[in-house]
């Protein structure tokens, strides 16, 4: 937040005063400093303000403040672990599980669209969750899709009643529910503006989007029609900073206040004294995972071999810099179903060399590391090279392009391929973190091309079972399984760094994973 | 001098339908599914067969091709996979922040380079001139995108006096230029020494030969000779490189546009690649081939009214005879 003037705005305004005489808009644009905004970095430009439609988490960000949902998390809890989250009512009044699956709600009264758009009625309701997965929205389907799955319908009673009914009881729904799947739109708003709905979205949340500047910056304003807790700020302006350095030169000079941060801008920015680094640990998945079709590797011996051969905590080093800490199963520790319990694979080259003699391979092979093209990945793959040649497997490194790599595992592509670097952006819910390795996602997602009927088991019962305990059995269960295959080398979950002026305090949302704009405060 | 310009005229035509063939072959030649590639692995297969159908990727190539060639012919160069904005709409709207970032470095560029040059002429073995051939060879080795993290961290961070961020508040032409000057100061930099170069050698040549010494001859003053009949002679070489390296600074522009968070066409390209929006990416580049070649064409065209000899057919453009 700049409240006082330094020496760049001072000559802003020295050069606006001078050109007013030719732009009568200067001195309104230096009148907006008096309003209190906060400026705050995104990757790229908005895309999608569409809940059903988003394309990615910047999105996302801005739909969480800009539309209610029925539930939110608690924004005054500070969470790293996802499993003692506690949720607040939002748009609903009431919210009451009749069984596993029927929910009832009941919205507040007079909660207003904004653009003069009318009340949210249990109608609104009923159209934001059904259109993901019952009806196609303008001829297209969600790729959010699978987070409504087990939705059957969502019945009406009266103006601001419902039900949500489900096929199958659903253990995530709570995160669904809160989640941006979970967003409520206006149904007249959406079917009137069209496609101008996606970067003019109607929403009765804190927030609306007052402006949007291709590749230049999107301006949210405080929503007057919103009658709960007001946004921290007037302002926010989503100002798209796409270089790594300028991300650093910009909250340096009072340019930004808030921006996620890559982990070796942390370390060059934790001295600034008017700056605050948080670090957590993040939910994304990281491994190596390799084909169990493809000769040598369907023998399980092999894979085991490259187990022992690769030094994990090395080929960290190598990728972060030793900022992220190892992975030793798919779901973290912040996640329900965390196997704490999960073997610790360290480097053993003599345990290697025998596997691979007794599969009949002692002389070893020469095989293909598939990786993304960016240096975390690259590097990692490098040190696994080195570390795989001292047992006798040559790797080729197939370094790819995003758009090449991210096809390399569909359909029969996929039979081909031998072993990956690959990672997969997680989410608050372990089906969710799970489901790219069950066997219908072989050749879309599961490019291990693993089948095992002990895995599917156990993940249908974790996705109906609606016992936090005995939900994270199975899917401990299912997690056994994937180690028993050694299919895969679990790397890292990766860190998530934020950094924001001293002055501010943001709210990421459990376990960091959720920006929700309108809840930043000012200290 | 009509065959000429025939002739030029042609190349150039010949110069963009064979970039539009390469851009179409290698759009048609990335590995792995398409839309895939395009949509992005989230797809469900429904939406992505909904998808090859609507962008005709089920078509036979020839087909495609003719398609493709006919729609850029009539300025429809797709549609935005993510969002379905019109593509032409898209690079019309970053076109002018590259152009203007272009044109200002340029002309930054020749304002402080022709100077330098002409004055190093006329006082060959000067400081100045010392200091110029030491300082221009290492300035044009130092890539753009270096100059401008450096201008940013001297004049934005140690000396608060420019902003970081962005290309200014659209309705105030005062606050687009402020936030002009360093990112076209980055892209110039390593043309002053350059342009002060060429200028110095061209201008000594002309210097010495024998119109020149027939002026002085005639008592014309030196400054008159210097700035109505040597400079322009001694200028068609630097407009030839400063023409070529049109290519080179719109390639810089798109760094310097990345590190200063400008709008513009090498913003658009970046995110094209990282969403793999292909229609955004093919409708960029095809415009900056355009761009560059119709500059070329303008250069040479340039020599024409800059040299009576090349109209009069008595040497060819760039000077060969």
């Amino acid at each position: 937040m700049a409240y006082s003037i330094n020496r760049r705005q001072f000559m802003t305004t020295a050069a606006a005063v001078a050109g007013t005489a030719l732009l009568p808009s200067v001195p309104a644009a230096f009148a907006q400093e008096q309003t209190t905004r906060l400026q705050i970095r995104t990757r790229r430009d908005l895309e999608v303000l569409d809940p059903a439609f988003r394309s990615g988490a910047e999105d996302s960000g801005v739909c969480r403040s800009i539309y209610q949902n029925l539930i939110v998390y608690n924004p005054d809890q500070v969470i790293v672990d996802a499993t003692k989250m506690e949720v607040q009512m939002d748009a609903a009044e009431s919210l009451e599980m009749i069984s596993d699956k029927e929910i009832r709600f009941k919205l507040k009264p007079g909660q207003m669209f904004s653009d003069g758009y009318g009340e949210m009625t249990a109608e609104d309701v009923k159209y934001s969750f059904e259109r993901f997965s019952l009806a196609a929205a303008e001829g297209k389907e969600s790729p959010y899709a699978s987070d409504w799955a087990h939705l059957k319908a969502v019945e009406v009673d009266d103006r601001y009643s419902g039900r949500i009914l489900l096929e199958r009881p659903r253990a995530s729904l709570e995160y669904v529910l809160t989640s941006t799947s979970g967003c409520i739109v206006c149904k007249k708003a959406v079917e009137e503006r069209g496609i101008s709905h996606n970067m003019r979205p109607v929403g009765s949340n804190a927030m609306m989007v007052t402006a949007f500047e291709r590749q230049r910056q999107t301006t949210l304003k405080r929503n007057p029609d919103f009658k709960g807790q007001p946004s921290g700020f007037d302002e926010f302006v989503m100002r798209v900073v796409q270089d790594p350095k300028t991300v650093e030169l910009a909250l340096r000079s009072n340019e930004l206040d808030f921006s996620d941060a890559d982990p070796t801008l942390a370390d060059s920015i934790a001295n600034v004294a008017d700056l605050t680094v948080d670090q957590m640990p993040g939910i994304a998945d990281v491994w190596l995972g390799i084909n169990v079709e493809h000769a040598p590797f369907d023998n399980i011996k092999v894979r085991q071999a490259v187990r022992a051969a690769l030094d994990v905590d090395e080929m960290l080093t190598a990728g972060y810099d030793g900022k992220v800490t190892r992975a030793n199963c798919m779901i973290m520790p912040q996640i329900l179903g965390h196997w704490k319990d999960a073997p610790v694979h360290k480097r053993d080259i003599e345990l290697a060399k025998s596997l691979l003699a007794e599969a009949g391979i002692a002389d070893g092979f020469t095989c293909k590391l598939l990786v993304l093209n960016q240096p975390a990945f690259t590097n990692m793959a490098l040190v696994a090279q080195a570390q795989l040649a001292e047992v006798g497997i040559n790797i080729e490194l197939d370094v790819r392009d995003g758009g090449s790599f991210w096809s390399a595992g569909k359909g029969d592509e996929g039979k081909k391929l031998q072993m990956f670097i690959m990672r997969f952006n997680g989410a608050l819910d372990p089906n969710y973190l799970a489901f790219p390795f069950a066997s219908d996602q072989v050749g879309i997602w599961n490019w291990q091309r693993w089948v095992s009927p002990e895995f599917d088991e156990a993940f249908a019962k974790a996705a109906e079972e609606m016992n936090p305990v005995k939900r994270a059995g199975h899917i401990v269960d299912f997690q056994k399984a994937m180690e028993d295959s050694a299919a895969f080398v679990w790397l890292t979950h990766e860190t998530l760094i934020y950094v924001h002026r001293n002055n501010v305090r943001p709210s990421v949302g459990p376990a960091g994973t959720s920006l929700t704009y309108n809840r930043f405060e000012p200290k | 001098m009509a065959g000429y310009l025939i002739s030029r005229l042609a190349t150039t035509v010949l110069i963009i339908f064979g970039s539009m063939l390469v851009l179409f072959t290698l759009s048609a030649a990335v590995p792995g599914d398409p839309a895939t590639t395009l949509l992005g692995p989230q797809a469900t297969p429904e939406y992505a067969a909904q998808f090859i159908e609507k962008m005709g990727l089920n078509r036979p190539i020839p087909e495609r091709l003719v398609i493709f060639f006919g729609n850029v012919l009539t300025g429809n160069l797709g549609e935005d996979v993510i969002t379905g904005r019109r593509v032409t709409e898209m690079v019309m709207a970053a076109f002018p922040y590259t152009v203007s970032l272009t044109v200002a470095a340029i002309g930054l560029a020749v304002l402080i380079g022709v100077p330098l040059g002409i004055f190093a002429a006329r006082n060959p073995g000067s400081k100045l001139d010392t200091l110029l051939a030491f300082t221009s060879v290492a300035l044009i080795a130092i890539p753009s995108f270096v100059i401008a993290i450096l201008l940013l961290v001297v004049f934005a961070i140690w000396l608060p006096w420019f902003p970081v961020l962005g290309s200014g508040d659209a309705s105030s032409l005062v606050d687009q230029l402020y936030r002009m000057i360093l990112p076209a100061a980055a892209l110039a930099i390593g043309w002053v020494g350059m342009i002060a170069r060429l200028i110095r050698s061209s201008l000594l040549e002309v210097l010495g030969s024998d119109y020149i010494r027939t002026s002085r001859a005639y008592g014309l003053p030196e400054a008159k000779i210097v700035y109505k009949y040597a400079l322009k002679n001694a200028g068609i070489p630097t407009i030839a490189v400063v023409g070529m390296g049109i290519g080179r600074l719109l390639g810089g522009a798109v760094l310097v546009e990345i590190i200063f968070s400008r709008p513009g066409l090498g913003r658009l390209v970046l995110e094209a690649i990282a969403t793999r929006n292909f229609p955004v990416l093919q409708g960029v580049v095809l415009v900056v081939v355009v761009l560059f070649t119709l500059t070329n064409l303008l250069v040479d065209l340039s020599y024409t009214a800059l040299d009576p000899r090349i109209r009069r057919g008595l040497i060819r453009a760039g000077g060969a005879t």
